[in-house]
């Protein structure tokens, strides 16, 4: 039973993005909760971090009890999608801000808001990018902070729309467009009857690959602190880490190595982790974006070895240095084994062929229906079948040429559908490199910049290296471009762009009469 | 299936059975690009006169020889009733690139001290027009600086050619051609003859405007037809007078500005059909983007005064135009502005015109299917058409275009990637990419300063030349090309022995042979 339904003003507002969002905050609170717990034994920090959970938990359960789920058309379900998402982000700096965690000495509130916000939406988005850097360490901040930082990622990697889908039984009939709208790749596999039970398979998969990551990274000799926190930004491909050299921190190979495996896991699908568990089905080399996907990892790992033997001292530590890296941006994870500025593992000090090899693999992304970001190496083959379908076309005019994916026929609008992504997708990079080069940003920067945004990468080219923070290397307002390309990236582009469509057709809707009447009145 | 000109006429030293579709347009490429090689070499060989004179026998000897084999080959051909479109396609990219090895044949013949290697990378910058200048040329050397101008001329015919008169007919872009003959009109391309000739009238007039600009403003003869040549064609390359000139400035924009509108729209204008051409969104944005452009490029330096705005405004249009005639930076520059040179240079200008790069129509077809699938998002089971010019677009040509995108994209990143392994920093090796495949030079450094390329290694060198190569051709000839090129040496590998054509092009006897059965 509702607890409160006590409470006046019940299910009075018919709004569908109100509703989701009111049970999504509910989630970000208890996540917040964990957090408040954590620096309570910790002692730093505790109260900034409950009065952000109290706020977060009064607005969502206010959200929850007012609104009840309304309209359910695409127009509502990406308003709804996009909503969740931004206000999610908003809410999600609160402890940041609470907390003092970027008021250093000689910053401008204006700076400090904005950088708990780029934490805040990096977080969300899984993008991993940070704004914590010499100036501000990550190590200095209480256990309490970098738990709730780990935990919005992993919130982020599965998608909190999927979790309200999980739980709000109103939402059973448009759950599936809503879980598509969140989840990346082009549409969602169902992996039960019921949409219901397809959320909480997807869910419970995610937890319960968390908690394997978790084991191994203690196995590998990491703290229990640690290893939990890390679970959580590897599981989800974010990349946060609670240490300011990241991975580097370790120097391990086996630190190193689970990290790359869960990375490569979390950058597959879910539904052929979920065939290969329940239904006892080892389809990954079957499936022919998997062997797509390990194809370009191996690739490139192999080339950038080679690239990087005339630079590093030995062969092991340039295939380290590149799988740990090709794997990092294949996956859209970010995470750095760079144990300092210039050594091995730092790609910023590497010559300029390998890097341009992982600004590719930052356009390409994971699979398709993976916590991973980027285009995705499905559409990327459809991409290219089209491609050469057009060009064979004019050798065979008359001929029927279907573009395949393995043995599978994609059909005509399908192929059409992931055209129009592309050209989107490119358009935004475009856009979106002039906006930041014109404010005051050199072209490798904004360009990588943008990339990652989009592809919820983390570190970019440039001058946001693996040991550099965003708030050196690009100014705020820059800033505040990229966080918005993490979101419109996290959401693959449509839920984000199309969000103020439903507003808009209803304050249309109500001022209609009134337009109307001025216009005959102007006549 | 069109029938090309010529096809199907009986040759007239040859009395066999006719030849297949691939081996007669194979024949007709090297044809047509020793005969423009050889024209080139006599011309340049004649106006050595004026100088020393040194080289005039050995450039008429050379063009004299390559002019008599190509006239040879032409008529030597029998060729069949139908001609493939892929073979056309396939031809036109082997004549660019059997004409930029016959130009830097030339190059060595009448500068020895070149190497083979700077040799064929200037004559490929000259031949697509792509201005990536390797050293200076001696300005005593008169058969060197019209053979520089002779070769971007050219080049800017045959990008034009391709443009107006091989793609709409062959290939791509159909509707990007004048055709209709509807309420009396005088189109300019309704076949591909009839293409090609006005195409050589308008861009003819267009150069000689040009060319009596800079005579006007008192420009040396010589140095205005070699100025002219590279303004008309959007080579860039000149070596001669001062380009610092205000006046000469002043043409020179008004020329590149010309070169980059569509031979269409010139061809309506000298027609008189020139009422309603204001309504093209492609012209209004190309004008549009001429005058926004060098207000946020003069905001991004800090150029003041006439001379500051002219400079501002000189160096936009040779980017939109992909003209690119190099021009030191006034003063700083902010990061944003060779940045917004880049963007320019690969939106490109107005398309059927000589400039590079994308060009504004098919951007303006991406953005046309983008806004269709944000609709699409919302009404997935609607049937949403895209609009050009008030009619509904094929299908067919907004596919082409989002292919055409999805290739350049593919090429660019390529050649950043091989220019980046043999060397070059990630800024350089991406804006050398743009460059190259947007066939506009001169690439600068990210305080705007000129790039020196001929520092650059060799193999970076190399890898650009398969770009502008691309580039030049709009993409889709060089593509089908070197599809049919991999798809001979599958065959061969396969079969263990090569395709009928090419084990004798004249082996078959059906006169049908070379339709797409």
């Amino acid at each position: 039973m509702n607890p409160l339904s006590r409470f006046p003003f019940g299910n009075c507002w018919r709004n569908t993005t109100a509703s989701v969002l009111g049970m999504a905050l509910l989630f970000v609170a208890v996540g917040m909760t964990a957090a408040t717990l954590v620096a309570l034994v910790d002692g730093v920090d505790a109260l900034a971090l409950a009065t952000a959970t109290g706020i977060t938990a009064l607005l969502g359960a206010a959200l929850f009890h007012v609104a009840t789920p309304g309209s359910r058309d695409v127009a509502a379900i990406f308003n709804a999608v996009g909503a969740t998402w931004v206000v999610a982000s908003v809410l999600g700096a609160l402890p940041y801000l609470l907390a003092g965690t970027f008021a250093t000495v000689g910053r401008s509130w204006s700076v400090v808001l904005a950088d708990a916000l780029f934490e805040s939406v990096s977080g969300f988005s899984t993008s991993g990018s940070t704004v914590f850097g010499a100036h501000n360490l990550i190590e200095a901040q209480g256990a309490g902070i970098l738990l709730y930082r780990q935990l919005t990622q992993w919130a982020g990697g599965m998608g909190i729309v999927v979790l309200v889908v999980m739980v709000l039984p109103a939402l059973s009939s448009s759950g599936l467009g809503l879980i598509d709208a969140e989840a990346p790749g082009m549409g969602v596999d169902r992996l039960a009857p019921r949409i219901k039970a397809t959320a909480a398979r997807f869910w419970s998969l995610y937890l319960g690959f968390t908690l394997a990551v978790a084991v191994s990274f203690l196995l590998a000799g990491m703290g229990p602190f640690d290893a939990v926190a890390h679970a959580l930004s590897t599981a989800s491909t974010g990349g946060f880490s609670t240490k300011d050299a990241s991975i580097g921190h370790w120097d391990s190979v086996a630190v190193e190595g689970v990290v790359v495996v869960a990375m490569i896991i979390g950058g597959a699908s879910f539904a052929l982790h979920n065939s290969a568990l329940r239904e006892r089905k080892f389809g990954y080399f079957r499936d022919s974006e998997f062997r797509a996907y390990v194809a370009v990892l191996g690739l490139s790992a192999s080339l950038i070895t080679v690239l990087l033997l005339g630079d590093q001292t030995g062969m092991v530590r340039a295939f380290r240095s590149a799988v740990f890296n090709v794997v990092a941006f294949g996956t859209s994870s970010g995470f750095s084994n760079a144990t300092g500025a210039g050594t091995t593992g730092d790609f910023a000090a590497w010559a300029s062929g390998p890097q341009l090899v992982l600004l590719l693999l930052m356009v390409f992304g994971g699979c398709t229906g993976s916590t991973s970001g980027g285009v995705k190496i499905m559409r990327l083959r459809v991409g290219m079948g089209h491609a050469y379908r057009t060009l064979r076309s004019l050798r065979r005019p008359r001929a029927l040429l279907p573009v395949r994916l393995g043995s599978t026929a994609i059909s005509d609008s399908m192929v059409e559908r992931i055209a129009g992504f592309m050209v989107v997708y490119g358009l935004l990079v475009v856009a979106g490199t002039l906006v930041v080069a014109a404010l005051g940003v050199d072209l490798v920067s904004s360009f990588g910049g943008v990339i990652s945004a989009l592809g919820n990468m983390g570190p970019a080219l440039g001058e946001a290296g693996p040991t550099a923070s965003y708030s050196d290397a690009y100014p705020t307002p820059a800033r505040m471009v990229l966080a918005v390309l993490m979101l419109v990236g996290r959401l693959e582009i449509f839920p984000m762009l199309l969000m103020l469509v439903a507003p808009y057709r209803v304050l249309d809707g109500v001022t209609r009469g009134t337009r109307i009447q001025l216009r005959r009145r102007l006549r | 299936m069109s029938r090309p000109v010529g096809s199907g006429e009986r040759s007239l030293i040859h009395h066999g059975a006719t030849w297949t579709s691939w081996a007669t347009a194979s024949i007709w490429a090297v044809s047509a690009a020793i005969g423009a090689a050889g024209l080139l070499a006599m011309a340049a060989g004649l106006v050595d006169l004026f100088g020393d004179g040194d080289d005039t026998a050995a450039l008429l000897v050379t063009g004299g020889s390559a002019g008599l084999l190509a006239a040879v080959l032409a008529v030597w051909v029998r060729p069949p009733v139908r001609i493939r479109h892929a073979d056309i396609l396939c031809a036109v990219t082997g004549c660019l690139i059997l004409f930029i090895v016959a130009v830097a044949g030339i190059l060595v013949v009448i500068e020895p001290s070149t190497t083979l290697v700077d040799a064929f990378f200037r004559a490929a910058t000259l031949g697509t027009t792509t201005a990536l200048e390797v050293g200076p040329v001696d300005k005593t050397d008169y058969a060197a600086r019209f053979l520089v101008g002779g070769t971007q001329w050219l080049g800017g015919i045959g990008a034009l050619l391709v443009a107006v008169a091989v793609l709409p007919f062959f290939g791509a872009g159909r509707e990007f051609a004048d055709r209709s003959r509807r309420g009396g009109r005088r189109p300019m391309a309704p076949n591909p003859s009839r293409a090609a000739r006005n195409l050589a009238i308008v861009h003819g007039l267009a150069t000689t405007v040009t060319l009596l600009g800079f005579l006007v403003v008192g420009m040396d003869p010589f140095d205005a037809v070699l100025l002219a040549m590279a303004t008309a064609s959007t080579g860039g390359l000149f070596s001669g007078g001062d380009l610092e000139d205000a006046a000469v400035q002043w043409v020179a924009i008004a020329g590149m500005a010309i070169a980059g509108t569509s031979l269409v729209v010139l061809w309506r204008l000298g027609v008189g059909r020139s009422r309603n051409l204001l309504r093209s969104v492609e012209l209004r944005t190309y004008l549009g983007l001429l005058i926004v452009a060098p207000a946020a490029f003069l905001l991004w330096t800090d150029g003041s005064g006439i001379d500051g705005i002219r400079r501002a405004i000189f160096t936009v249009t040779a980017a939109v135009t992909t003209t690119g005639f190099p021009m030191s930076p006034g003063g700083t520059w902010a990061p944003a502005a060779p940045v917004l040179l880049l963007g320019l240079v690969s939106i490109g200008p107005m398309t059927g015109s000589t400039g590079g790069g994308f060009q504004i129509l098919r951007h303006r077809i991406l953005m046309r299917v983008a806004v269709r699938e944000l609709l699409r998002q919302l009404h997935p089971r609607a049937i949403i058409t895209a609009r050009l010019g008030g009619r509904i677009a094929a299908e067919d040509t907004l596919t082409q275009v989002v292919v055409t995108q999805f290739l350049f994209v593919s090429v660019l990143f390529g050649t950043a990637g091989v220019v980046a392994i043999a060397g070059l920093d990630l800024a350089t090796a991406l804006a050398a990419a743009v460059h190259a495949t947007s066939t506009a030079g001169p690439v600068r450094t990210l305080d705007g300063s000129l790039v020196d390329v001929g520092l650059w290694p060799t193999t970076a060198r190399l890898a650009l030349v398969p770009a502008m190569v691309i580039g030049r051709l709009s993409v889709y000839p060089a593509i089908v090309a070197l599809g049919a090129g991999t798809a001979l040496i599958h065959h061969r590998l396969r079969l263990g022995r090569g395709p009928r054509a090419a084990v004798s092009p004249l082996s078959v006897v059906s006169p049908v042979d070379g339709v797409d059965r």
